[in-house]
């Protein structure tokens, strides 16, 4: 009787178990579809560096030299928080964070401005491209 | 309806399974006067889990599995509380479970757009200040209690998200410093840190010090994230000076502590077995009475020491469903604050507020599993979800509705800017 009183302990538990398992695994599919609801309201765009693309899975994405920034940039000529860009309004804002060397906006000097697709942004000696990602072209 | 029909369908059906498998525990091996105890037991938790999957889905809500977990251990606090000393339906304890699922969806509803919750930030500290007035007015002799005729309150318990979502609302701010003498400060960060000292102040004031933890945690959190802000640009003197300050508020705090405190601080439970260790010896007791497998539901002895349904409740739980059920009680707490790592939130605010609220999960839980094992003092705080108590279930309902927000951020324009078009460019230098 005590060895049948063990197993429903153990099925007990092995079933909360599996179902904390299932959770995790409807957390990670949830975590797809999160990913695509923020490409769908933000547009999915992106950031072009020469080869690396670098999507904005954020709300604030800060370009700078420094380790901590999202979209790192190892160029002396660009401060360690050069720029930041936030999406309100529908809209993504490139700001100027005070960098020594200045935001440009397809050759225009600014500090802050509402981008559209196909941008170029300079920073220091960098030349980044905002544009649509390919998923959703 | 939801997004990932499938998921939704397994999560049901797994959910279901667990409290199913844990009231056939019961029907077997648990102790009670009449099988009608077990059914009733059995139908209040079946139902409550299928009105909450029907209502999800009218919830207009992109990610569910915080819900499910939420569900998932609220259900399995009516099953242990209702099994303490005998199987009986703790009606208490289960409208109390109806309330925090209730206060989990204004969380989620207050929580989801922080543009607006950063507009309304003088609201917070109006909250803040009308929880602290109460307690100091209301509660009676230095006491954390409001009695209202047959129910009673712990206003202090709902500081805890109020304070976290003051710690993310100022997270923003970091750029905006003055002056003040020589140093650069950021008056937001100067409020928090007066509202931390307040939060000090009112938690002595009514020897309620076991708390203390709880809201340090959320403050350390908001610190931490105030540091990782990449805006916020702190020197490393100002770090060192911080840490410095934090050490020497410690050993102070230490040296001078209440009585009270101090006893606990330095008492042996086992010599003192019936005095200041009378709790924690008899939750160690019980821990290792009911060993791997538990002694079966409402076969333990726990259920008539004062507080066992919260203060010790990881030990009344290890008794009668063993340790190891206890340990995965723990484990679907960890996997709730573990969803926000899953998915990420998309924003500076809810990164701060989800760190805020898990690290006021993970102290007060860490605090009453270890004080029941007497691996530090008797803290006296609940185990979030699973002990009793009206106020600390809703705000721990309210507090995973933060978590799901975070999950669900609202980034639409406020509706009067809507239907203005968007400025083609703004500002040039």
């Amino acid at each position: 009787m005590e060895k049948y009183n063990m197993l429903l302990c153990a099925i007990a538990a092995a079933a909360l178990d599996i179902c904390a398992f299932v959770l995790i695994m409807t957390a990670y599919a949830e975590k797809r579809t999160s990913r695509k609801n923020w490409a769908k309201m933000t547009g999915g765009m992106v950031l072009a560096v020469n080869e690396t693309l670098y999507p904005l899975s954020c709300d604030e994405v800060i370009i700078g030299r420094h380790a901590s920034a999202d979209v790192r940039l190892p160029d002396p000529s660009v401060s360690r928080y050069h720029a930041i860009l936030t999406f309100s309004g529908n809209a993504w804002t490139i700001t100027d964070m005070d960098s020594k060397s200045g935001v440009y906006v397809n050759g225009m000097l600014v500090k802050h401005a509402v981008l559209r697709n196909g941008d170029v942004l300079s920073v220091g000696s960098s030349r980044l491209i905002f544009r649509r990602g390919e998923e959703h072209d | 309806m939801t997004e990932n029909p499938i998921s939704y369908f397994f999560s049901c059906i797994f959910v279901t399974v667990a409290h199913l498998a844990m009231l056939a525990n019961i029907w077997v091996n648990g102790k009670y006067d009449s099988p009608s105890d077990v059914l009733l037991l059995g139908g209040a938790v079946i139902l409550l889990d299928f009105v909450w999957y029907i209502a999800m889905l009218f919830f207009k809500q992109k990610t569910f599995a915080l819900s499910f977990l939420l569900i998932l251990i609220l259900n399995m606090s009516v099953i242990f509380q209702s099994c303490f000393g005998g199987v009986e339906l703790d009606k208490k304890h289960y409208i109390t479970c109806i309330a925090a699922l209730i206060a989990s969806r204004l969380g989620y509803h207050l929580c989801r757009d922080h543009k607006r919750l950063a507009s309304h930030k003088l609201w917070i500290y109006a909250g803040i200040g009308v929880l602290t007035v109460a307690i100091l007015t209301l509660t009676g002799s230095r006491s954390i209690w409001i009695s209202l005729g047959p129910i009673t309150i712990q206003p202090s318990e709902f500081i805890k998200p109020l304070f976290a979502l003051a710690c993310a609302t100022t997270v923003g701010e970091q750029m905006k410093k003055h002056k003040l003498l020589m140093f650069n400060v950021v008056w937001d960060n100067l409020i928090v840190l007066g509202i931390f000292f307040a939060i000090c102040f009112l938690q002595w004031w009514c020897r309620d010090l076991g708390s203390l933890p709880t809201f340090a945690g959320i403050y350390a959190a908001g610190f931490l994230l105030r540091i990782c802000y990449p805006r916020a640009k702190f020197s490393k003197k100002t770090l060192i000076a911080a840490a410095a300050a934090v050490i020497a508020a410690a050993a102070v705090a230490l040296k001078f502590a209440p009585a009270y405190v101090q006893d606990r601080l330095h008492s042996d439970i086992w010599s003192d077995v019936n005095g200041n260790g009378w709790q924690q010896s008899r939750a160690l007791i019980g821990i290792a009475k009911g060993s791997w497998m538990g002694r079966g539901p409402g076969m333990g002895d726990l259920h008539s020491v004062f507080a066992h349904e919260n203060d010790i409740v990881f030990a009344t739980v290890s008794e009668e469903w063993g340790l190891l059920y206890a340990l995965m009680m723990i484990l679907v707490i960890l996997i709730i604050l573990a969803v926000p790592l899953i998915n990420p939130p998309r924003s500076y605010f809810h990164a701060t507020m989800v760190s805020c609220i898990c690290a006021a999960i993970t102290v007060q839980t860490a605090l009453n599993i270890f004080g029941s094992c007497n691996l530090i003092p008797f803290t006296g705080v609940t185990i979030p979800f699973i002990s009793t108590g009206g106020s600390s279930m809703m705000t721990s309902g309210f507090m995973v509705g933060m978590l799901m927000a975070s999950q669900n951020p609202d980034l639409r324009p406020p509706k009067a800017e809507r239907k203005r078009p968007v400025p083609i460019r703004s500002e040039m230098q």
